[in-house]
């Protein structure tokens, strides 16, 4: 899983930003780290827009990654609670797909 | 303080319109604004809309209400702010009127989205979301944020799917005092909280509906009985992964802070209130943000009541977007109408001796917050 980590502050994302949006100075570095993390909240989408209908319902939750600040929003194969621990299974369509460990 | 003033309002009855174009209903909104101000010279015209471009192919709505009203070769433009396009149009007027370029604007926001598909609205309203992201391609939707919202607020505090309930109930009952509300059908929270899913948590009441309609407001440097006492607008993260605190909407504090700083008053002295309730977890969030509540404690305000209209702080008299309804341009201006109603003595679910009003107007993912709060001098 890549992260951009700022060279100045403590700001982290998993989507590269064209300078560090916390302290406005630093310059955001690629970093390789684990895809592990624990589910921090989640929501089951029944009602979807047109080009996700066809996947409904679906699982969206928001991962906090265990090496870095950054959290990301993926969907998940199958139901999840706060706290699943789960990790990156595939990408697909610029989607971060990821399965309960 | 502006010293800008309101001097005229006008709404549709919100709803579902086929045999009506979007212009008719602006147009419509915007005659009885006009006439409610006595029919004044119009300096400028600021139009509120989010989707007439890709579900109505309509634009040039600003240059269609000035042609159609005969005001003259004056300027007028479209304002874009996602859910909050009504109250930054409203916030180009006062800005207008402070930098000394016109005396009197009128404002207008409207949307039509009642004959389009529930996948195709729900696919334009993503076009309020980064394109650019990882997040957009997960599926992740509107109902869907505040529903990853809903379930993490749920697990840090007691709260639970009966306090959002709480609020959609507490908005449909006001509605049904408002003729001019989408939804004037009494429900209960047993109905309420056995409707369908749409995003976990939420529900069908938990959603605003999709919504034909609009609203007008004259607004003049002339002294009148309603001042505009202060305007503030900020902005927020555009991704839900990148938010410091999921439950924060850091645009709506900060627009609140900034709005009271201005005003020189502070959440205790606000008499009525209207908020961005696109969804019940929302309106939670914002009587947080505002001030109104501590952080992690609207559910108790929301359980003790202190939210309805017969409370210490009522919220949404109108209905809000819950169940007044929500067309999207339209909200943002639609707020105002309740609220110099509510001041003037003659609001649905009056309340009474308001002399401070504010409303609170949200756009994307938080991503844009207006707040004005009003006076009766």
């Amino acid at each position: 899983m890549k992260v951009y980590q700022c060279d100045q502050c403590e700001y982290a994302s998993v989507s590269n930003k064209y300078r560090c949006p916390s302290c406005r100075t630093g310059q955001l570095q690629e970093q390789d780290v684990s895809s592990k993390g624990s589910v921090y909240s989640y929501t089951n989408i029944h009602i979807a827009p047109a080009e996700f209908a066809h996947l409904a319902p679906y699982t969206v939750a928001l991962i906090q990654l265990d090496e870095s600040k950054a959290k990301v929003t993926a969907r998940t194969d199958g139901n999840v609670e706060i706290g699943d621990v789960a990790e990156l299974d595939y990408v697909e369509d610029g989607a971060y797909i990821y399965r309960k460990c | 303080m502006t010293n800008v003033y309101i001097e005229g309002i006008g709404m549709t009855k919100f709803g579902k319109f086929v045999d009506k174009s979007m212009k008719q209903l602006l147009v419509e909104a915007s005659i009885e604004a006009l006439e409610d101000a006595g029919n004044p010279k119009v300096d400028a015209v600021f139009v509120g809309n989010f989707m007439g471009g890709s579900i109505g192919n309509q634009e040039i709505l600003s240059a269609l209400v000035a042609n159609e009203l005969g005001l003259g070769y004056i300027p007028t433009a479209k304002v874009e702010g996602a859910c909050a396009s009504g109250g930054i149009a409203l916030r180009q007027g006062i800005i207008g009127i402070l930098s000394g370029e016109y005396d009197t604007v009128l404002i207008a926001g409207v949307e039509k989205m009642k004959h389009a598909s529930t996948a195709d609205v729900t696919q334009a309203i993503n076009a309020a979301m980064d394109n650019d992201s990882n997040e957009k391609q997960a599926g992740l939707t509107f109902p869907g944020f505040f529903g990853v919202l809903a379930n993490r607020y749920f697990y840090e505090t007691e709260a639970t799917k009966e306090h959002l309930a709480m609020i959609a109930l507490k908005n449909r009952e006001n509605a049904l005092n408002n003729p001019l509300a989408q939804f004037q059908k009494p429900t209960t929270m047993e109905e309420i909280m056995e409707a369908r899913i749409i995003t976990s948590p939420l529900g069908l009441f938990d959603c605003s509906p999709t919504t034909d309609g609009a609203a007008a407001l004259v607004i003049t440097r002339k002294k009148g009985a309603i001042h505009i006492r202060s305007s503030a607008q900020s902005s927020g993260p555009t991704q839900m992964q990148d938010a410091d605190d999921l439950l924060s909407l850091p645009a709506v504090r900060e627009s609140g802070r900034l709005a009271y700083e201005k005003a020189g008053v502070g959440p205790e002295d606000i008499d009525v209130v209207e908020i961005h309730d696109c969804f019940s977890m929302t309106e939670m969030l914002a009587i947080e943000e505002l001030g109104f509540f501590n952080k992690r404690e609207g559910w108790l305000a929301v359980e003790q009541g202190r939210t309805k209209a017969t409370g210490d702080k009522p919220v949404n008299t109108s209905g809000g977007l819950l169940s007044r309804g929500h067309p999207i341009g339209a909200t943002g201006v639609a707020q105002m109408y309740q609220l110099v109603q509510q001041l003037r003595g003659t609001a649905p679910n009056q309340v009474e001796h308001a002399r401070l009003a504010l409303a609170q107007n949200l756009g994307g993912t938080g991503s844009y917050s207006t707040v004005h709060i009003l006076e009766r001098l």
